[in-house]
């Protein structure tokens, strides 16, 4: 079928084609500038602790769908997922206030939530370390696509950051990336990742390091704002 | 400076240390403020790691069942205080005084309560009326939109709105976009990211193919960041076509695709 183009020396991408019915909720869905949804998350937050319900729905809607990524991706079950995602919003309704921005950014601090949580209910559900073969490249946690059922506007936003994410990943050569997704993702201890990779520990520090600082660079590079 | 330490302030900005090992960053992260300079770096990194997951839409129950639970712990906030305040130890005269400031104080309490949610019900509905009229506003030009893309278009047959996924080739893997089609309609939108910003001369050029035959649907230009977005317009209704492709041509576009193929992806 598409001969001429496979005849012009590159390769043709084997992706599959997704189709679905478009909902008529995204047409219809309005997001009319209300203020609140103008705030930073810094000041959102400090709303939230003060006991500002409404300043909490707006970081949820922000943000919920990352959390809800991050948690379904490292447990593997929708509804453990969601159950952690509620959990980390009600942390962040009961704990803004230990929330300080000198420290970091409130993302930061949400996924930090999440990830833990998300983590401590992987455990708690699998008593067996997860298979090294899990952290190959075959089953990256770092290269799927985002969910079509969101909706279009935000879905832009999220797929311009999701890949200007993975742009950065992909600078890094292999060992290194595997490094991060073990210790971020799977929750790893440096002891862990040196043991299941047969590594020094030194050469894992290494890999981290440089990881870590190449990651920043591609991404002040590519203005990232996360 | 401890060479020991600094080199698992990597694996602490990425939580991969024992508490043991935590506790020995965070004393020395005290001692040595440059090196919390550098910390604050890495955890900039690493709080960038959620967005390479594919974000995913929640159900709209986990969002009500977490913002229930807000509502109950506000109610039970505001009620806490009384409890605290009660006395201990009261003697027998003075109970039916207390008892009956109690009531009073209660019932103060309560009115505020009910002032206050009464309140914030009545903004509620001021909200919702507003939203119902924006709506309606919103639906009102919708569906003008659409008589007009109707008026236009008589012959068209009522069919799906399709979003279709379009994945970059080898070339440039972290290109993506969706394709926004009606499939017996002649025009869609294309939208694109993550394609690499070319050089003065070349453009992005995209390519509508039946069976081995491109058809160029348009040149496309791109940001600085690699996002473009197209209308895509055709002779020949979308649907008819098997795939779409973008390739990289002169700036003034060509009669068929001649250079690397960035995107293809098939239609059906």
């Amino acid at each position: 079928m598409l001969k001429l183009l496979k005849s012009n020396g590159s390769k043709q991408n084997a992706t599959g084609v997704s189709m679905r019915m478009n909902s008529e909720s995204s047409l219809l869905h309005s997001h009319d500038g209300m203020a609140v949804e103008q705030l930073s998350d810094e000041v959102l937050a400090a709303q939230v602790a003060r006991g500002e319900s409404s300043a909490l729905e707006t970081l949820y809607d922000r943000y919920a769908s990352t959390v809800l990524g991050i948690s379904l991706k490292i447990i593997g079950d929708r509804a453990a997922a969601e159950d952690v995602l509620q959990e980390t919003f009600w942390r962040v309704w009961r704990s803004a206030a230990t929330y300080q921005s000198q420290r970091g950014s409130f993302a930061g601090w949400l996924f930090k939530i999440a990830r833990n949580l998300a983590i401590d209910a992987y455990r708690r559900r699998n008593i067996r370390p997860r298979p090294i073969a899990d952290v190959d490249d075959n089953d990256s946690k770092l290269d799927q696509t985002p969910d079509p059922n969101m909706d279009v506007a935000r879905q832009s936003q999220e797929l311009l950051k999701h890949n200007q994410v993975l742009s950065a990943l992909a600078t890094l050569p292999r060992v290194q990336r595997q490094v991060i997704e073990m210790a971020y993702f799977y929750g790893m201890t440096r002891q862990e990742i040196a043991e299941a990779t047969g590594e020094a520990l030194g050469t894992i520090h290494t890999r981290a390091r440089l990881a870590l600082q190449k990651l920043r660079e591609e991404l002040e590079r590519d203005k990232f704002e996360g | 400076m401890d060479q020991r330490i600094e080199e698992l302030l990597p694996l602490y900005a990425l939580d991969a240390l024992t508490d043991e090992e935590k506790d020995l960053v965070e004393t020395y992260l005290r001692e040595h403020p440059e090196a919390r300079q550098q910390i604050e770096e890495m955890e900039n990194a690493v709080s960038a790691l959620p967005y390479g997951v594919p974000p995913v839409e929640p159900s709209p129950r986990s969002k009500e069942a977490l913002m229930a639970r807000v509502a109950a712990d506000q109610r039970a906030t505001s009620s806490t205080p009384k409890q605290a305040s009660r006395p201990r130890v009261m003697r027998l005269g003075n109970i039916f005084q207390a008892f009956s400031m109690g009531v009073a104080i209660v019932a103060i309490v309560w009115a505020v309560i009910l002032n206050t949610q009464l309140s914030q019900l009545r903004n509620e509905v001021s909200t919702l009326r507003n939203a119902i009229v924006a709506q309606a506003n919103s639906l009102e030009q919708i569906n003008q939109s659409v008589d007009q893309i109707n008026a236009k278009l008589p012959q068209a047959t009522p069919s799906a709105v399709m979003t279709i996924s379009l994945q970059g080739t080898d070339v440039q893997p972290q290109a993506q976009g969706q394709l926004i089609a009606d499939p017996n309609s002649q025009s869609a939108v294309l939208v694109i990211v993550g394609l690499t910003p070319l050089e003065a001369g070349r453009t992005y050029q995209v390519w509508l193919i039946q069976g081995d035959v491109p058809v160029s649907a348009g040149l496309l230009k791109v940001d600085v960041n690699g996002q473009g977005v197209l209308v895509v317009t055709s002779e020949a209704a979308i649907g008819s076509f098997d795939a779409l492709g973008i390739s990289v041509e002169p700036e003034e576009g060509s009669p068929q695709p001649t250079g690397d193929i960035v995107v293809l992806s098939a239609l059906q």
